[in-house]
């Protein structure tokens, strides 16, 4: 799938998905959107990348990086990356869940606060926003380690 | 009343899986949070039964998550019956948290087998807890996503092949209950259970559209219980799955399906009326559509189960079956608590309901935990290759004598009380009809007879289980192999909670009975929830 059509397609629109999955995930928390659809999107979007390029594009065309060959692909470093992703999307997901309960309030409760910014205007600050990118994080790491590990077989 | 232990088990499992994740890199500390968390989640669950059921100002609870009131709100509730499933629940993880450390493999284990395993509890733990439809729904899928890997945890073929059947028809299954809960709320405007209760209970609300919704629920609830004719998935997925998780399916996340029957047509849906029409059940509500349909699936799948047990050469597929039998006695009786419209003998069969749910959970754990000695000592679990071991290790065979005894139904064992209930229940429902209706008096006997051939097929499984494996000559495998002494004692003292639930049966019949009480108690229910806010 690596050709030039392909490849200029992508290039195209791989940014324009991902400034929609960004702006998805930040009015999650009052309109449509959120953290999971924001996460889908994002990996819509690497997953293109991957489709277009391959798995090592990542490493060696955008970080620069020397691509080391581990027997498997679980050992992969963009692998073992993900999946910290997805472990830090729970811890944050863990961290959002009881902040409300050691502030007194029940469980998951969540708190907003609006705040004036010169040129900007009236931005809402809320915690539920963490709460989102907990899951953003969990479902971007999951299904990019499931797209990698299954894409290399 | 915002209380934070109707949430605790919840929050407990939650944080063990993480940390149990977060730690895997040092297997040792993974194991001990692992067990250590579950020990955890089992004091919570204790302290929670305290409170609602035994306290001297016991009552149920409930909690509105993240301060949003109900109905708009996802409310928890903890009742009777909630925290009786919760109490079989935290027992089996214990017990096969604790023998997976030992029996799966070092480095299976690390292969986030404890994270899996905190998640599915928390799976479980959730669908018990929560008084929301569509949660229920999510808490289902939370308990399925774990059960698909643990399924194809080995990693052969035939695992790959069972995890395939079970991830195809459970997607399936999930779909037609998203369907069911969909239509629910375009029906009732609600997906609070509590509320729902109250609104099928007004007057005014169309009952047509709830009874073909609910129907399409109960498919999946009877998919998750493993009921016939949706059982196919049962054998191949439990002898599949690691055994310890299976001693958790059987234990907790089957229960999970019997729960929500009893939650959604008893709770919610029982004091709903409507005018009916079925044969030999003079109801006038939606229970009555359910007694047939499910009366039926018990019927069969007590037939199904105990043939197929019967024909099983191996002895994992043995106890999966028998897993499929004993579900449809636990069916039946909830069937015959739908069809009567006397309070008393719906108490004694939701009773009979419970006592064996939990009787099953108890045994069915032992006698998977045992396979899994078994197959640890031998390598097999093929009755063919097994036997004698009951001259190589006296202890481990009477362990497992007293399992397969209380499988059968033998005094003073657990299982005794959960049959005898259940015939009880069969009995007096006979004597109802006897006098007049004989389409119901009929019906009754058939019953009877179907439940005296699933225990006389009960009876025929465990002997052959037994014979086959510490009987006759030793084989060349058990001569060899070499049961380990901590698994056995891990098991002994499963074995002697068994004996102890059977002869210390008073307050465990006064928990059933609280249990069995809350599940019809509608009015108990709503009240707890106390819609609060603006929205009430």
């Amino acid at each position: 799938m690596t050709t030039v059509m392909t490849r200029t397609t992508a290039r195209v629109v791989v940014p324009i998905i991902l400034v929609v999955a960004i702006s998805l995930f930040l009015q999650g928390h009052s309109h449509p959107g959120g953290g999971f659809i924001g996460g889908v999107l994002t990996v819509a979007a690497f997953a293109l990348i991957y489709i277009a390029y391959n798995l090592d594009y990542l490493e060696d065309g955008v970080l620069g990086r020397e691509v080391e060959k581990e027997e498997s692909i679980g050992e992969h470093r963009t692998v073992a990356a993900y999946r910290r992703l997805f472990m830090f999307g729970l811890v944050v997901l863990v961290a959002s869940t009881f902040s409300g309960m050691l502030l007194g309030d029940p469980v998951l409760s969540q708190y907003h606060r609006s705040i004036h910014l010169p040129l900007f205007g009236e931005i809402e600050l809320a915690s539920a926003l963490v709460f989102d990118v907990g899951i953003f994080c969990i479902v971007v790491g999951g299904l990019l380690t499931v797209f990698s590990v299954v894409g290399a077989e | 009343m915002n209380d934070v232990i109707a949430i605790a088990p919840i929050l407990m499992a939650f944080l063990t899986g993480t940390t149990a994740l977060l730690v895997r890199s040092f297997p040792r500390l993974q194991q001990i949070v692992s067990v250590a968390g579950t020990l955890g989640y089992a004091v919570t669950v204790a302290t929670l039964v305290w409170r609602v059921v035994f306290a001297s100002d016991a009552m149920s609870i409930a909690y509105q998550v993240g301060e949003w009131n109900a109905p708009f709100g996802i409310t928890l509730v903890a009742d009777g019956l909630s925290v009786f499933m919760l109490t079989i629940t935290a027992v089996v993880a214990v017990y096969a948290i604790v023998f997976s450390v030992r029996f799966i493999d070092y480095r299976n284990q690390r292969v986030y087998y404890h994270p899996l395993f905190q998640f599915l509890l928390l799976g479980a733990t959730g669908a018990f807890l929560t008084g929301d439809l569509f949660n229920l729904f999510v808490w289902f899928e939370v308990m399925l996503m774990t059960s698909y890997v643990f399924v194809a945890f080995y990693g052969n073929s035939s695992h790959t092949a069972a995890a395939t059947r079970y991830v195809v028809l459970n997607i399936i299954g999930g779909a037609f209950m998203l369907l069911g809960v969909g239509g629910l709320y375009a029906t009732t405007g609600t997906l609070n259970m509590a509320d729902m209760a109250r609104t099928v209970s007004a007057s005014g609300t169309e009952m047509g559209p709830v009874v073909g919704l609910s129907a399409l629920v109960l498919v999946t609830f009877a998919l998750k219980a493993g009921l016939v004719p949706f059982q196919f998935w049962v054998p191949s997925a439990y002898r599949a799955a690691p055994l310890p998780v299976v001693a958790m399916f059987a234990g907790a996340t089957k229960k999970v399906g019997i729960y929500a029957i009893i939650r959604l047509y008893f709770t919610v849906f029982g004091n709903a009326t409507l005018p009916t029409t079925v044969p030999g059940i003079p109801s006038d509500s939606l229970l009555a559509f359910l007694a047939p349909v499910i009366l039926v699936m018990g019927m069969s799948s007590i037939v199904v189960g105990g043939f197929g047990a019967l024909s099983c050469d191996s002895l994992d597929g043995l106890f999966a079956y028998s897993s499929i039998g004993q579900i449809g006695f636990i069916a039946v009786a909830i069937g015959i608590a739908a069809a009567t419209t006397v309070a008393e003998l719906r108490h004694v069969a939701l009773l009979a309901t419970l006592i064996f749910a939990l009787h099953h959970a108890l045994t069915k754990g032992l006698l998977f935990l045992a396979t899994g000695v078994i197959r640890d000592a031998v390598g097999t679990t093929q009755l063919a290759d097994v036997g004698g071991l009951g001259e190589r290790s006296p202890v481990f065979a009477s362990v497992f004598l007293v399992g397969g005894l209380s499988l059968v139904g033998i005094p003073p064992l657990a299982g005794f009380f959960g049959k005898f209930l259940i015939f009880d229940a069969a009995g007096r429902q006979f004597a109802a009809h006897v006098t007049g209706d004989t389409f119901g008096a009929a019906s009754a006997v058939v019953v009877l007879i179907v439940l005296l051939l699933g225990a006389v097929l009960t009876i025929l499984y465990s002997t052959r289980a037994w014979m086959g494996t510490f009987w006759g000559p030793q084989t060349d495998v058990i001569k060899t192999g070499t049961v380990d002494s901590i698994e056995v004692l891990i098991l002994g003292t499963l074995a002697v909670l068994v004996i102890c639930v059977g002869l210390g049966f008073e307050p465990v019949y006064q928990f059933a009975d609280t249990a069995a009480e809350a599940a019809v108690d509608t009015d108990g229910y709503v009240k707890t929830v106390e819609f609060g806010g603006e929205g009430a």
